[in-house]
């Protein structure tokens, strides 16, 4: 292998050649970058550079981001400076450190920039430093200090030079390590606060779909929310309901929020009022609650067989009683919870009466539209224009409002309502001659609106096929060749299609309407079979008035409410 | 647009329909299938440009199916389209007509 011309050079008059140098830096360098205890290295580092360079001592400073200031983290010679720490600006490290330059002290004895005190201290005598600082893109992040060449000269710019390039790579190997270390600080961050998110959403109840008359529905703009809700059964068959918000945000809410969770219902388990329920959580969390956190909640209980609901606040936004389209404000009485002990909460009695209750952890009431409040009238205003949707998409479209106005980020609802039959929301309705040739339109038209509603294609034209299928056996058997009418209608409820061909021929008796078996095959009767398959079920009846006939075909489409899910 | 033709291939007949197979004409269907049943050793119905087809259009295809195997002919469908193909599933039909790609297959 051939060496590169050794080149004298003025640049390096400490006593070593060039190449010796670079020799000596590479050397350094590799050491550095292959390290997997860098503390060690650097410890040898510093003392190949004190040897490389001939000094008495040498020492690497680095800043310290939570105390400010510069520390002694490795330290050479006679002197263990280990642990001392500096101002930044404060002798000739701090100043290397403020200036980000490479500090020359010849006569240290003169020498206003230096620190004495060490001397004085130890006995050691101080002739001449030089100190570079250990720079990387975001400026310095510490220095490089040697003190008195064992030759007795003082220290010249060429040393400095040297001095300089031999920081470079340690400057780099500290801040890899240290962006390492921040790396493997936010992956374990991340990891706790995926596990704390999913121990949050596993205190959650889970979903009853058996007409059950509380949902639940939370919004979380964050990885931890703070906020929570719960309903059980009691043994005499009220519901007891709890939402609740822990104030701020992170690991310590997100803890106090698992433990607020746990104690609300542990004592709305014994069927305890309201307000009695609210005080003695109230008493727990503020025998451990001490880092000025506090939990805002709601509490309640239902009785289904007579609709009254009972239910106290602790600094929880008022809960909404929407009934006919009046909104009572149900205010809370009492203040958060784990402030004060000895509090008394008071609460509120009432009748559902049919209504609905809401209650919204951000305090929809309270939130700001632009720079008028929402307020009662806006809350019930939106309240109004989603009442006529099933409750889940009703709290979905509510927050969706509620987020475009930018008044929530981060929600949690909570609603008490009865199930009901929601009035059905009608698709399509067109009146068509009883005549093959006009079956074309009729399906094209039911392509559209099951189109308009996101059905997906397969299940579409099976659809179709079917009514199709419907409106061919009314011509063909209902009519039997007669003119006529049939009425189509098409209506979505809740998650129900519900096709209807309404006829004025005379009465078709159902019995008669027996599809074949699919394994026989024979060209007729086949209409019906296909009915039958893509349907959940249908029905003929006779046409109010006591004309005609009314041919009833459903099939429950549960992507038409649950989009979201 | 709707439409059904015949055309002859060397003893064999192939049907072609196209557009929307409904009550409104499936019979125009029906005799022509069986018209060319009358004709050749085998048949083949074009399904290719059939967009939906409806019961009535399907028990036209199942009658020349069962007509030709009463006289011993091959009766074949070529190259059903999805439309058409979803219909034979959903009416447990697909494994009982022998479907082809296309009319190279008409008198394997």
């Amino acid at each position: 292998m051939n060496m590169a011309p050794v080149r004298q050079s003025g640049a390096f008059p400490a006593g070593g050649t060039e190449a010796r140098t670079l020799a000596f830096l590479a050397d350094l360098s590799e050491a550095l970058a292959v390290s997997l205890d860098l503390r060690q290295t650097l410890a040898g580092a510093v003392t190949r550079i004190a040897d490389y360079m001939q000094v008495e001592a040498a020492s690497l400073f680095l800043l310290d981001p939570e105390r400010g200031g510069l520390e002694c983290r490795l330290c050479v010679g006679p002197v263990d400076l280990t642990g001392l720490h500096l101002a930044v600006g404060q002798g000739v490290v701090g100043r290397a450190v403020a200036e980000n330059a490479t500090q020359i002290v010849v006569d240290a004895e003169t020498d206003p920039r230096v620190n004495r005190r060490v001397d004085a201290e130890t006995g050691f005598v101080t002739r001449s430093i030089l100190c570079t600082p250990l720079g990387t893109a975001h400026g310095p992040i510490g220095a490089l200090e040697v003190i008195n060449r064992r030759d007795g000269q003082p220290f010249a710019a060429g040393d400095a030079e040297i001095l300089r390039l031999l920081a470079a790579p340690a400057a780099l190997a500290i801040n890899n390590a240290r962006m390492a270390r921040e790396l493997i600080e936010q992956q374990r961050l991340r990891r706790e606060f995926d596990l704390a998110r999913r121990l949050q959403k596993a205190l959650l109840p889970k979903r009853r779909r058996d007409g059950f008359p509380l949902l639940g529905v939370n919004v979380s703009a964050h990885e931890i929310s703070g906020d929570f809700y719960d309903y059980f059964d009691l043994a005499d068959g009220r519901i007891g309901f709890v939402i609740g918000d822990v104030s701020g945000k992170g690991l310590d809410a997100a803890l106090l929020m698992t433990r607020a969770a746990s104690l609300l219902r542990w004592a709305g388990r014994d069927g305890l009022a309201p307000a009695e329920w609210l005080r003695r959580v109230n008493e727990e969390l503020c025998q451990t609650t001490h880092d000025g956190r506090f939990v805002c909640a709601l509490v309640g209980y239902y009785a289904r067989a007579t609709g009254h609901v009972c239910l106290a606040g602790a600094g929880f936004p008022p809960a909404l009683h929407y009934r006919g389209g009046d909104v009572t404000e149900l205010p809370a009485h009492g203040p958060p919870l784990g402030i004060v002990a000895g509090m008394e909460f008071g609460g509120h009695d009432f009748d559902l009466a049919g209504g609905s209750l809401y209650a919204f952890s951000d305090g929809v009431t309270d939130v700001r539209s632009g720079d008028s409040r929402l307020g009662a009238s806006g809350v019930r205003a939106l309240i109004a224009r989603h009442a006529g949707i099933a409750p889940e998409p009703r709290l979905r479209a509510l927050i969706v409002e509620l987020k475009r106005l930018a008044l929530v980020d981060d929600t949690t609802l909570l609603l008490l309502e009865e199930p009901r039959a929601h009035a059905a929301e009608e698709l399509l309705r067109l009146d068509f001659a009883a005549d093959a040739g006009r079956l074309r339109e009729m399906r094209a038209a039911l392509r559209d609106v099951l189109d308009r509603i996101g059905i997906e294609p397969v299940l579409r034209d099976q659809l179709v096929l079917a009514v199709d299928e419907a409106a061919a056996n009314v011509i063909r058997h209902a009519y039997a060749g007669a003119p006529g009418d049939i009425a189509l209608a098409v209506r979505r409820d809740a998650g129900m299609l519900e096709f209807e061909l309404a006829d004025t021929a005379p009465c078709v008796d159902p019995a008669r309407l027996k599809p074949r078996d699919l394994d026989e095959c024979r060209p007729g009767g086949l209409g019906l079979c296909l009915i039958d398959a893509v349907m959940d079920d249908w029905r003929l009846l006779p046409a109010p008035g006591g004309c005609g006939n009314v041919l009833r075909l459903r099939k429950r489409c549960p992507r038409l409410t649950e989009e979201e899910e | 647009m709707n439409g059904v033709s015949c055309e002859s291939l060397d003893g064999a007949a192939l049907v072609r329909l196209a557009g929307e197979v409904d009550l409104s004409w499936s019979q125009e269907v029906r005799r022509t299938i069986l018209d060319a049943l009358r004709g050749a050793a085998a048949v083949g119905v074009e399904l290719s440009a059939v967009s939906y087809i409806d019961s009535s259009g399907i028990a036209a295809l199942v009658e020349g199916f069962q007509t030709a195997r009463v006289q011993g002919r091959r009766f074949v469908l070529v190259g059903a389209s999805p439309p058409v193909r979803a219909v034979l599933e959903l009416a447990r039909l697909d494994r009982v007509f022998v479907l082809v790609e296309d009319a190279s297959g008409l008198c394997g």
